[in-house]
């Protein structure tokens, strides 16, 4: 999907590429919906790019479905797949730190998200945020953040000292990558069909 | 301004393919770097600061809407070799939650990673200047300067024609042809950018204080150090 977005010069076949993943997540029963609505998000930004932009309709369209068809694709991968075995491929061509710190930022990542999250109420329901007052609310967010990082520090030094009693050593034991099923080919013929089709529609 | 948000495979194919070059040598570089740092407590310190950062990124302040961006606290806090290395797992986690395109990772992390480096740089710089507040402050401002005119730099380089993207097929398409006007994109980026700026470098100034007060030692990074280390510790005051 990735190189059908690089090779498409007309907004018709990767418009229809997108509309054949929609399809693909529907059908596969993930929250096609929601993952539509993330994917659009990219077309903000592009927007804010093609306004400097000179050019026609289609060319502007052509910039927004190259944005929103590989979010897409991402967003699939993403909802679909287990973030282990990810992960696990990603360490097959990163270094081991790499591969380590991603696992450790995906397992911290939800942590401190319920954490900002207690804050933030805890915070709105002490009136520390006023609709006008910019100083008030940066002054307490910035104390939050600060709270924020401190606490992510100590946490990280807790999960340090448990993993090392669970015999850590260093690197992340993933799995390894696993061999392509039948159930795989679906969507990576899919891909090539997509890619086979913007390709001949230049 | 911290991230490009172009989305993917909107720049040309040598930019982005560069700038995935770029990123891999200074990435080999940090852990060049790192080889010998103890990874197994620094490893969790990493993954803390990464997802801090993203967690913030999701934050805003009201009534602007701003949404604050920890390269600089990172730079300070990790150094700037596993500052770096934060900046490219951010990105790259950023990229597969489906925010910001999965070709521009390389200049993104260039982007982020150069915060950190001159974040924590600066930071150095004006340790024997200012107080802890104004220098990170100070820092944060140096920082973005720098990087937005290196972001106006990368899409200047671009020089996007949409014609490229289609056959101007005079039976089928009638294009304008026309590259991105820099100038107005120059003027969107450092007017934005200027109120951007302030406010970061506010909230950078007030959480680097704040960690200062409460827990200290994370300041003290050893590129921090120098002989005056136990009187820089718990600096505080404006």
């Amino acid at each position: 999907m990735l190189a059908a977005a690089l090779a498409a010069t007309n907004p018709y076949s990767l418009a229809l590429g997108y509309l054949v993943l929609l399809l693909t997540a529907a059908a596969a029963r993930l929250p096609w919906l929601r993952m539509m609505g993330l994917s659009l998000y990219a077309a903000v930004f592009t927007v804010l790019y093609i306004v400097s932009l000179r050019g026609g309709m289609l060319a502007h369209a052509v910039l927004i479905v190259k944005a929103i068809t590989p979010a897409l694709a991402v967003l699939m991968l993403i909802v679909s797949t287990p973030y282990p075995r990810i992960f696990s491929l990603l360490s097959a061509v990163l270094p081991e730190i790499l591969a380590a710190g991603l696992f450790m930022t995906y397992r911290t990542l939800f942590i401190l998200l319920d954490m900002m999250d207690n804050f933030v109420a805890a915070i709105r329901l002490r009136g520390g945020f006023s609709p006008g007052s910019l100083y008030k609310n940066s002054a307490n967010i910035s104390k939050g953040i600060g709270m924020l990082l401190v606490r992510a520090v100590e946490r990280s030094s807790r999960l340090y000292a448990v993993m090392v009693v669970r015999g850590y050593s260093g690197s992340m034991a993933g799995q390894p990558p696993v061999k392509l099923h039948r159930e795989d080919w679906l969507p990576l013929g899919t891909g090539m069909v997509i890619l086979t089709l913007v390709i001949l529609w230049r | 301004m911290t991230h490009m948000h172009i989305p993917d495979f909107v720049l040309p194919v040598w930019l982005w393919v560069s700038g995935f070059v770029v990123m891999a040598a200074a990435l080999g570089f940090s852990l060049l770097r790192l080889r010998s740092m103890d990874k197994k407590k620094k490893i969790p310190l990493l993954g803390a600061i990464s997802a801090a950062m993203i967690v913030v990124m999701s934050l805003e302040i009201f009534p602007i809407v701003y949404h604050i961006n920890l390269s600089v606290v990172a730079g300070i806090l990790l150094g700037p070799a596993l500052g770096f290395v934060a900046a490219f797992i951010v990105n790259l986690m950023l990229a597969l939650l489906g925010h910001g395109g999965v070709s521009v990772i390389g200049l993104n992390t260039i982007l982020l990673g150069l915060e950190a480096v001159l974040g924590h740089t600066f930071f150095s710089l004006f340790r024997k200047v200012l107080p802890v507040f104004w220098r990170a402050a100070a820092a944060t401002v140096l920082t973005f300067v720098s990087t937005t005119m290196l972001l106006i730099g990368i899409v200047a380089a671009s020089n996007v024609d949409p014609l490229r993207f289609l056959h101007a097929d005079e039976h089928r398409l009638v294009l304008q042809e026309g590259p991105v006007l820099i100038s107005k994109f120059a003027i969107l980026v450092l007017s934005f950018g200027v109120v951007g700026w302030i406010i970061e470098a506010a909230i950078t100034g007030a959480v680097v204080k704040f960690i200062s007060q409460v827990k200290p030692d994370l300041l003290s990074h050893k590129l921090h150090d120098g002989p005056d280390q136990g009187r820089e510790r718990g600096k505080t005051g404006d």
